[in-house]
């Protein structure tokens, strides 16, 4: 198995890498060696995506903690660029156009009646600052929440539970527009970052090659990870909590830690996508979308490297086209792939392969039985 | 003159009130009194108004708005008529004629002023003590003191206490004004043994009011805050109930899954949707008494006849539509169970995906077949309106929500503990292994018990259905918030799961009453999340020695 992975790795890297920014970027259009600018943005989209997956299925697939939490934390990171996003609207913003925004404040805090930036605000002006809150603030939120749920020995259902209700309360709280996050609309309308237009098409290709370089970096740090005795543990947690306790490891520690990581690649992931698809609002931090992120991992194959990043693009790929090509049925035929991937492929489809081959060995058992049946059935 | 004239037919006219004057009559008096003039006409008014006839009021409302006619006929007599859908009527028969040279009643500002009084006498003096109490509240609130006469004489003969009670608040209220000082604070002291909160921004308008004397200012400080402090106890007792309310809704909504989750374990996603199956299900049940109704199930017009009831027949449809969704939500619990769930026993956290994505489909399924907008159920005449006990008002549905919650406990409570079902259920859920050697059929009590908990949520779904619209997303709103209360009971706890939805309920209603309900919701959920942090078993956590427990 380990080989394939291996191969998988380098020729996705090269293909994501090199390839599709260079066709995007040389290629003249119409030819087929071309990739739009609208595919590029879209696959930006699928792997930060791809990225929330991955940090599901290192909790999920390899510690056994369901955490429906995770689009909070994407949610957190992508708020916490978004604010600086917004504050660089500055001039461009429609209320200073209209002359009655002297302060540069976003839109929607002069829609408000807001006059003043609140206090909290004031920093995201500083892009590096925006950048570390990326990281800090899901870290934050995930250990606070983590080190009182792992002390409490909460597990299994009920931490799914308890980490559904914390995204349920954030999202109701980010809906209010007194929470000073742009309320219903939440923050959009970007228009600069570092300088650079957001809607020029070479930016958006350094946003993508950006996701990329990521998504691989983390690839490689997880399968690092989980060769090292650490993984191991993490694994034994998964399969026996009580044993490894037992045998002296304290798991609530090893259990924070992989928390607050996966917090910290979710919020990392929430920051790419914000910049290329231009919106974050309190509906990315609903329960619906964490267990979609979850279902990404069922159907990509949970407890597999790569399984995350196929389930990821292969659901959201299925999503763009069911919405347009059957907008009745679409969530009959995800809601469908859901109870029938869960049903009948336990390892995803990173496991599929090794599925189909043990049961063509069965049917050749089958039928190498039945010919020693008949061999033996035809002396006598 | 006047008020000795109001007094005088007042006394006469209260003992007559009780039984109702034949129509004809009524109108004689009426027409007498059109035709009459001066000081007999106001006479002849006042004794129109004491028949309490609402014919009698109806033609003196029209006269006060000058749509009273006269025709003069060729002999010189002169006939009243009123003008309706477009026919004349004549007041003295009531038949429809045509008239020979009509012209306006003549009304004087003195006279529309009298026809007035009586007119609120006649509402004072209603039959139905409800009209009679508003009818004196409003009164009172006028602050005139030509109604105190007969608010006065009212008072002796009244013998509804409520309607009493109104009445002094009244008289009070207009002595108020009153401009010997005595009589004043008598009024404000009246006022606030009486605690009548309707008069409290009167009296805090006196306390900064400068005709008022010193002594009539410090009573009224001191009613003031005696209505303050009563007003936050019923403030309270209204948080209270609709806390209990609101709790209840809670309970029924999450019943289902205290069974399906609390016992059985199954993390089933899809129970907001079979709640929905309920509501969708009273709706139709609805529909069916009533006028049909036709709906495009995927593109197909689908025509389904109504029953065309109407009355007390029509309004028995919720009677009906209680046990339909209990069945319906549960025949769809079981197909789940046997379709999807039973594969997954063993594996909990991969029931949650699947049931999800069977909720995904359920979803789209309502939209497919009754239409993605919201629609509406009308509750029944017996379920609107509500009983005032002491300033506290308690809504008929809401006070059948609470019996209603109470009943599905109790019989849930009986079925576990006093059946031959509830006895399997509980061996199954124990130990399932070990009742599977004793001989029971683990996968029918599976599928009975997990219909049984769909059915609740079926119920809980009808009744969602009589306090808001049912849309396809129905479900959503409530998933998380049932978990959660089925979880703060402690799981498998039936007594704690009834605990902590009226627990929750409370806590909630009081927090949205302090901030506003979305933040009101947020805090409680917040809390609550705080709470399970450092209580994770809930308020009555399963005692167990097993490990795994």
């Amino acid at each position: 198995m380990r080989k394939p992975e291996n191969l998988i790795l380098i020729i996705g890297a090269l293909l994501l890498l090199v390839i599709m920014p260079l066709m995007n970027a040389y290629g003249t259009a119409g030819s087929p060696l071309h990739v739009s600018d609208y595919t590029i943005n879209l696959w930006g989209k699928y792997l930060s995506y791809a990225l929330l997956a991955i940090s599901v299925n290192l909790l999920w697939g390899y510690t056994g903690l369901l955490s429906l939490g995770q689009c909070l934390f994407f949610s957190l990171g992508g708020y916490a660029l978004g604010m600086h996003l917004m504050l660089k609207i500055g001039k461009l913003g429609q209320f200073y156009k209209a002359g009655n925004n002297p302060l540069e404040l976003p839109d929607f805090m002069v829609f408000m009646g807001k006059t003043e930036l609140p206090g909290h605000w004031i920093p995201f002006h500083n892009f590096w600052f925006a950048a570390l809150m990326v990281f800090v603030v899901p870290g934050m939120v995930a250990f606070l929440f983590g080190w009182l749920a792992f002390r409490s020995r909460i597990k299994g259902v009920y931490f799914s539970i308890l980490t559904q209700a914390l995204t349920y309360a954030a999202s109701l709280l980010f809906f209010q527009n007194k929470f000073t996050f742009g309320g219903n609309n939440g923050l959009t309308d970007f228009k600069t970052l570092l300088g650079a237009d957001l809607n020029a098409a070479d930016v958006r290709r350094n946003l993508y090659i950006a996701t990329v370089i990521l998504l691989f970096t983390v690839l490689l740090l997880v399968k690092w990870l989980l060769g090292t005795k650490f993984g191991k543990v993490q694994k034994a947690i998964r399969d026996s909590e009580n044993r490894v306790l037992f045998s002296g490891y304290a798991t609530t520690t090893f259990k924070l830690f992989i928390f607050v990581l996966c917090a910290v690649i979710a919020g990392a992931a929430g920051a790419l996508y914000v910049p290329q698809v231009g919106i974050i609002n309190p509906s990315e931090m609903t329960p619906d979308k964490s267990l979609e992120a979850v279902v990404w991992v069922a159907v990509g194959g949970r407890g597999t490297l790569l399984g995350p990043v196929y389930g990821a693009i292969f659901v959201n790929a299925l999503k763009s086209w069911a919405t347009t090509a059957y907008p009745d049925y679409w969530l009959i035929i995800l809601g469908g792939l859901f109870v029938l991937a869960v049903l009948f492929t336990p390892n995803g489809m990173a496991g599929l392969p090794q599925q189909i081959k043990d049961i063509i060995a069965w049917f050749k058992r089958r039928a190498a039985n039945r010919h020693a049946e008949a061999a033996a059935a035809t002396p006598a | 003159m006047l008020r000795f004239l109001l007094l005088a037919v007042l006394c006469w006219a209260a003992p007559v009130l009780a039984q109702t004057m034949p129509d004809s009559e009524v109108r004689t008096k009426l027409s007498a009194a059109i035709l009459a003039e001066d000081e007999a006409q106001e006479e002849l008014i006042q004794t129109v108004g004491a028949t309490g006839s609402p014919l009698a009021a109806e033609i003196l409302g029209l006269w006060r708005q000058g749509s009273v006619y006269l025709d003069t006929t060729a002999d010189g007599d002169k006939i009243p008529f009123i003008k309706k859908d477009g026919a004349s009527l004549r007041i003295d028969t009531g038949a429809a004629f045509t008239p020979e040279s009509p012209t306006e009643a003549e009304t004087s500002s003195k006279l529309r002023k009298s026809i007035r009084t009586a007119l609120d006498l006649m509402e004072v003096a209603d039959p139905d003590p409800k009209t009679r109490a508003s009818a004196i509240q409003k009164l009172g609130g006028t602050q005139n003191d030509e109604y105190l006469p007969v608010l006065k004489v009212r008072l002796e003969m009244e013998t509804d206490k409520k309607v009493r009670k109104a009445l002094e608040a009244a008289i009070a209220t207009i002595d108020l004004t009153n401009e010997d000082d005595a009589v004043c604070i008598a009024a404000i002291q009246k006022l606030g043994t009486l605690k009548n909160l309707a008069s409290m921004d009167t009296l805090k308008a006196m306390i900064t009011s400068e005709e008022e004397s010193d002594a009539a200012k410090a009573e009224a400080q001191k009613a003031v805050s005696i209505l303050e402090s009563y007003s936050r106890w019923v403030n309270a007792g209204g948080t209270l109930f609709s806390g209990i309310s609101a709790g209840s809704v809670l309970l029924v909504v999450a019943l289902g899954l205290a069974i399906t989750f609390g016992l059985m374990g199954v993390i089933n996603m899809a129970h907001g949707e079979i709640m929905a199956v309920g509501a969708y299900t009273t709706y139709f049940v609805q529909n069916i008494f009533g006028g049909g109704l036709s709906l495009s199930m995927f593109g197909q017009g689908l025509k389904i006849p109504g029953m065309n009831l109407t009355g007390s027949a029509y309004q028995s449809y919720f009677i009906w539509a209680i046990p339909a969704s209990f069945l319906t939500a549960a025949l769809v619990g079981i197909a789940l169970e046997r379709g999807v769930i039973r594969f997954l026993y063993k594996r909990p956290l991969e029931s949650l995906l699947a049931t999800w994505g069977i909720s995904l489909i359920l979803q789209q399924l309502f939209k497919l077949v009754v239409g993605p907008n919201n629609v509406s159920v009308s509750s029944p005449t017996y379920l609107s309106g509500s009983f005032i006990v002491s300033d506290v008002s308690l809504g008929y549905n809401r006070v059948f929500v609470i019996c209603f919650a109470a009943a599905i406990v109790f019989c849930t409570w009986m079925l576990l503990t006093k059946t031959r079902l509830g006895l399997f259920i509980r061996a199954v859920m124990q130990n399932r292994q070990m009742a599977a050697c004793m001989g029971v059929r683990t996968e029918r009590v599976n599928m009975l018990t997990f219909g049984f908990g769909s059915g609740l949520a079926g119920l809980g779904g009808a009744f969602l259905s009589q306090l808001g619209n049912v849309g396809p997303n129905l479900g959503q709103d409530y998933i998380v918030d049932s978990f959660m209360t089925v979880v703060v009971g402690g799981v498998g706890n039936l007594i704690g799961t009834v605990c902590s939805a009226i627990g929750i309920g409370t806590a909630a209603q009081s927090l949205q009453a302090v901030t506003d309900p979305s933040m009101g919701k947020v805090l409680a959920l917040g809390s609550i999340i705080l709470f399970l942090l450092w209580r994770p078993g809930g308020l009555f956590p399963t005692r167990t020695r097993s490990l795994e427990g």
